[in-house]
């Protein structure tokens, strides 16, 4: 467990590399269709090791420079679910009453709605590009994340330490933020690494349904362009290929890596891994 | 969370194997059936009064008669009328009626049964909503007799005999059928099967979003179809099409891109044929919108109200470019307003404008627009930079491919392009309005030039409260204006052909149209099964006529059994590599979805 782990890490830091150093070596003389002259969607060569795509830009390039938009939509999409879940699982939990009623009522409201449509419209409403895209994820992911928190900060409260510090005067502000938060914090952490998998899915899965900004390079504009460009037709692997497996990569690096975490974090559950 | 990446791997899936919907059509045993596929925009309703949509009318074309056929030059021939003249003072026309035909329940078909099409269409809001702008100039319909209609004009007009034509002209529907339901015609599916109707085929079978069955008319009066039967099946995605086509679920497909076809040009089984444009991709510009009583409207820049930055733009564009890149040479690169596939009406500038960035340059360096720190040159008389919006159809590959280069070109003469990307509802709503600088644009057109170029008149400008236009891009000019109603009544098509170039040398000087391409129809069809689909000779380029699914499907034969070795197994490498794409996407759903149910145990 641990070293599939330490794999799921190599590989996203590897990927992080690529993205934040792609600046240094790829530029607008790489990526910009008017400068570019490779041959039109070629096959892998010495040249262009991946081919090249529908306007002859290097397949291998584009993969490495939509690692960041990928990667950035991914993880802010995340810091935004995590901030909202949290936030609202906490109030829930913490406030019991009608007001954590009213909160679990809104999650639950959510929950039953079909993300991917919900997903649709709110980028078909807010218009195309990145910013859109990352807040229908947030929009439609935060719910787990608000009822897992809510769940834990139940568990915390019932404890002991919180009776006492209640008892010296803790009022609801210092229960939550300076008790419970930092309880609570682990589980959030784990299911923040899970989330930016699916975050990263939904973001290739918006893109290719066409929902993206169509000029920026991301894996999921790339599948698009291919698939509208008629690459299968044309057996262009190539053009398919690179941005797949790099879309399976990263999820699988989040994904062993939010496994790892929570190994680290709860030792219970090795028994039943 | 997890639906999406379920849908994802679904999509994958889908792409990986793209297998035509079950029920399509097993051929029936001895008689010939022609599969093709449905039209992409498919068929919005059956109903051909309300029906936008290129499927539905490529159906109607089928299964209604109309006053004229048109020859593939694009000249009006005949169909249920055999001769049409107009009066000596061009204000009637007169169409003799073929007498003897009859309708597919066995009514005899009569002047009558146009007239009442066409006077419904004239007179009922609901009847009038597809092909209302036709018949708006009609002033009266009249049937004298079963084999006399009389169509009076308000004014004269040339363009009578193009009224009523297959696909992109009005239907003739039976009256006998259509009367009790024109009360409440909003409501009215006509999907009782087989349809009462006349043409080469009879529609005996619809499945929404999935296939239209029909049966021949052995004794259509143009010629019978030379095979039994017909079915149109609908895909959902062109490489699907492709694959049924190659695969040999289907016989042809209209409409393929320049990358599938140059795949499938390379497949000794499959016939590929380019036809001649019908239509051309290009640039607008919104050189300070108005209304029709001048009143400034919308948003745009002030600057692009200067022909020199016009013209300019147009000296920085590489077209040429374009046509390699975008549509990998499989089109003519653009000059004229009206697209090459109607020769008579095609024009070309004595003197195009070159791709001559230094020159573009020059013109903005002599017209006062100085360049920044930034690189953005800015306009002496507002005191703004040339930054534009430059809106692009989200949904259209081609404008995305496109946008591309034009910013990047814009930057090496000082202007900064924002592209954003819209919906074509939000895009048209945005261009009504002028709140917009650049965007793409494209339009094709029947023979039949009167539509197009009306968008370009003043009268279609929009009124002072921003509602009642149907304007293309602001253009207004009083010469062209005149043009335009000049030949409306030029009866002589040779006469109206050079008044109609006068047109498109004044909207080619002015630079607000500034057009790029005419990309080539794209036709796919198996050489095994499919003869004779393809009309008239190829040019120099191997390029042929264009092409109406109406006479296509009437002159398709099936072919001879020499060729009957089927495809077996085309692109499976493509298959295997599609497939492993698949099975990595499911992988990691799966074990996403694990994760997520691991997290709702916990709970």
């Amino acid at each position: 467990m641990k070293r599939s782990g330490l794999w799921g890490i190599g590989v996203l830091a590897a990927f992080a590399l690529l993205a934040l150093t792609a600046p240094l070596h790829i530029g607008d003389d790489q990526l910009d269709v008017v400068r570019v002259d490779g041959p039109r969607l070629a096959p892998p060569s010495a040249a262009y090791p991946l081919g090249t795509d529908l306007a002859g830009r290097s397949i291998l390039h584009l993969v490495i420079w939509g690692s960041r938009e990928s990667l950035s939509i991914g993880l802010i999409a995340t810091a935004l679910t995590v901030l909202l879940g949290t936030a609202v699982g906490l109030l829930a939990g913490h406030y019991q009453g009608r007001i954590g009623q009213a909160l679990m009522h809104v999650t639950d409201w959510f929950i039953a709605l079909p993300s991917l449509p919900l997903a649709i419209s709110l980028s078909a409403v807010l218009g195309q590009g990145a910013a859109s895209i990352t807040i229908a994820i947030a929009v439609t992911s935060w719910t787990a994340t608000a009822r897992l928190v809510r769940a834990q900060t139940l568990a915390v409260e019932a404890r002991p330490f919180i009776e006492r510090a209640r008892a010296l005067g803790a009022g609801n502000r210092q229960v939550m933020l300076r008790h419970v938060l930092p309880n609570v914090m682990p589980l959030v952490l784990v299911s923040s690494t899970l989330t930016v998998a699916s975050a990263i899915l939904s973001e290739a899965t918006l893109t290719f349904l066409g929902l993206g900004d169509p000029t920026s390079v991301t894996w999921g504009s790339m599948l698009q362009t291919a698939f509208s460009g008629g690459a299968v037709t044309a057996g262009a692997w190539w053009y398919l290929m690179p941005p797949g497996l790099a879309i399976l990569l990263v999820v699988l690096g989040f994904t062993l890596t939010g496994r790892a975490v929570e190994h680290l974090l709860n030792p219970r559950m090795v028994q039943h891994a | 969370m997890r639906r999406i990446g379920a849908v994802l791997c679904a999509l994958t899936l889908a792409f990986a194997v793209p297998a035509a919907p079950a029920g399509a059509a097993a051929p029936p045993v001895r008689s010939t059936v022609l599969r093709a596929a449905m039209d992409g925009s498919g068929v919005d309703t059956l109903n051909p009064f309300l029906a936008f949509f290129n499927g539905a009318l490529e159906t109607f074309g089928m299964v209604y008669p109309s006053l004229n056929s048109l020859d593939p030059s694009g000249a009006p021939g005949p169909y249920l009328a055999t001769k049409w003249e107009p009066s000596a003072d061009r204000l009637t026309w007169t169409f003799t009626i073929r007498e003897g035909l009859k309708w597919s329940d066995g009514k005899p078909i009569t002047a009558e049964d146009a007239a009442w099409t066409l006077n419904l269409i004239m007179t009922d809001a609901v009847a009038g909503t597809a092909n209302g702008s036709l018949v708006s100039n009609f002033e009266k319909v009249t049937a004298e007799g079963p084999a006399t209609l009389v169509i009076k004009t308000k004014a004269p007009q040339a363009s009578v005999p193009y009224v009523s034509h297959p696909m992109s002209g009005i239907p003739i529907v039976p009256k006998h059928v259509w009367e009790p339901l024109a009360k409440n015609l909003k409501d009215a599916k006509n999907d009782v099967f087989p349809l009462v109707g006349y043409g080469p085929w009879t529609l005996t079978e619809y499945k929404q979003e999935q296939y239209a069955k029909f049966t021949a008319n052995k004794e259509f009066v143009l010629g019978p179809p030379k095979f039994d039967n017909l079915v149109l099946q609908s895909f959902k995605s062109g490489d699907a099409a492709v694959a049924a086509l190659r695969s040999g679920q289907i016989d042809y497909k209209a409409g393929v891109n320049p990358t599938q076809f140059k795949a499938l040009q390379a497949d000794p089984k499959i016939a590929a044929v380019r036809t001649v444009g019908n239509g051309w991709m290009g640039l607008e510009i919104n050189h300070n919108a108005r209304t029709r009583s001048g009143k400034k409207i919308g948003t745009g820049h002030p600057a692009l109200g200067d022909p020199a930055l016009r013209k300019a733009i147009a000296l920085a564009t590489d077209k040429q470019t374009l046509v390699t890149k975008v549509i990998d040479g499989v089109g003519r690169l653009g000059h004229g307003y009206l697209p090459p596939a109607w020769p008579q009406w095609f024009w070309t500038p004595a003197q195009p404008t070159p791709y001559d960035p230094a020159q573009a340059n020059r013109v903005l360096d002599e017209a006062g627009y100085t360049k920044g720190a930034d690189g953005v040159r800015t306009d002496p008389k507002s005191g703004r930079p040339l930054a534009f919006r430059f809106g692009i159809h989200s949904d259209d590959a081609a404008d995305a491919a496109i946008s591309g280069y034009v910013v990047g070109w814009m930057k090496e003469i000082g202007i900064k392009l924002t592209i954003q990307s819209l919906s074509m509802t939000a895009l048209n709503s945005d261009l009504a309005k002028g709140d917009w600088d650049l965007l793409m644009d494209a339009w094709t057109t029947g023979p039949d030039p009167t539509y197009l170029l009306g968008i370009q008149s003043c009268g279609t400008l929009p009124k002072d409260d921003g509602t009642g236009g149907n304007t293309d891009s602001f253009f207004c000019d009083a010469a062209f204006d005149e043009l335009f109603k000049k030949q409306l009544t030029t009866f002589d098509q040779g006469e109206r052909a050079k008044v109609i170039g006068e047109m498109q040398e004044i909207l080619y000087a002015a630079n607000v149209n500034q057009i790029y391409y005419y990309a080539d129809g794209l036709d796919v069809a198996r050489k095994d099964t499919v003869t004779g689909l393809t009309l008239g000779k190829p040019d120099a380029d191997g390029v042929y006529p264009s092409q109406t699914a109406f006479w296509s499907y009437l002159n398709a034969a099936p072919a001879t059994a020499t060729t009957a070795a089927k495809a077996e197994g085309s692109g499976s490498g493509m298959t295997w590599v599609a497939g492993g794409i698949a099975l990595v996407v499911v992988l990691g759903g799966v074990l996403v979805w694990r994760r997520r149910a691991g997290g709702a145990d916990r709970e």
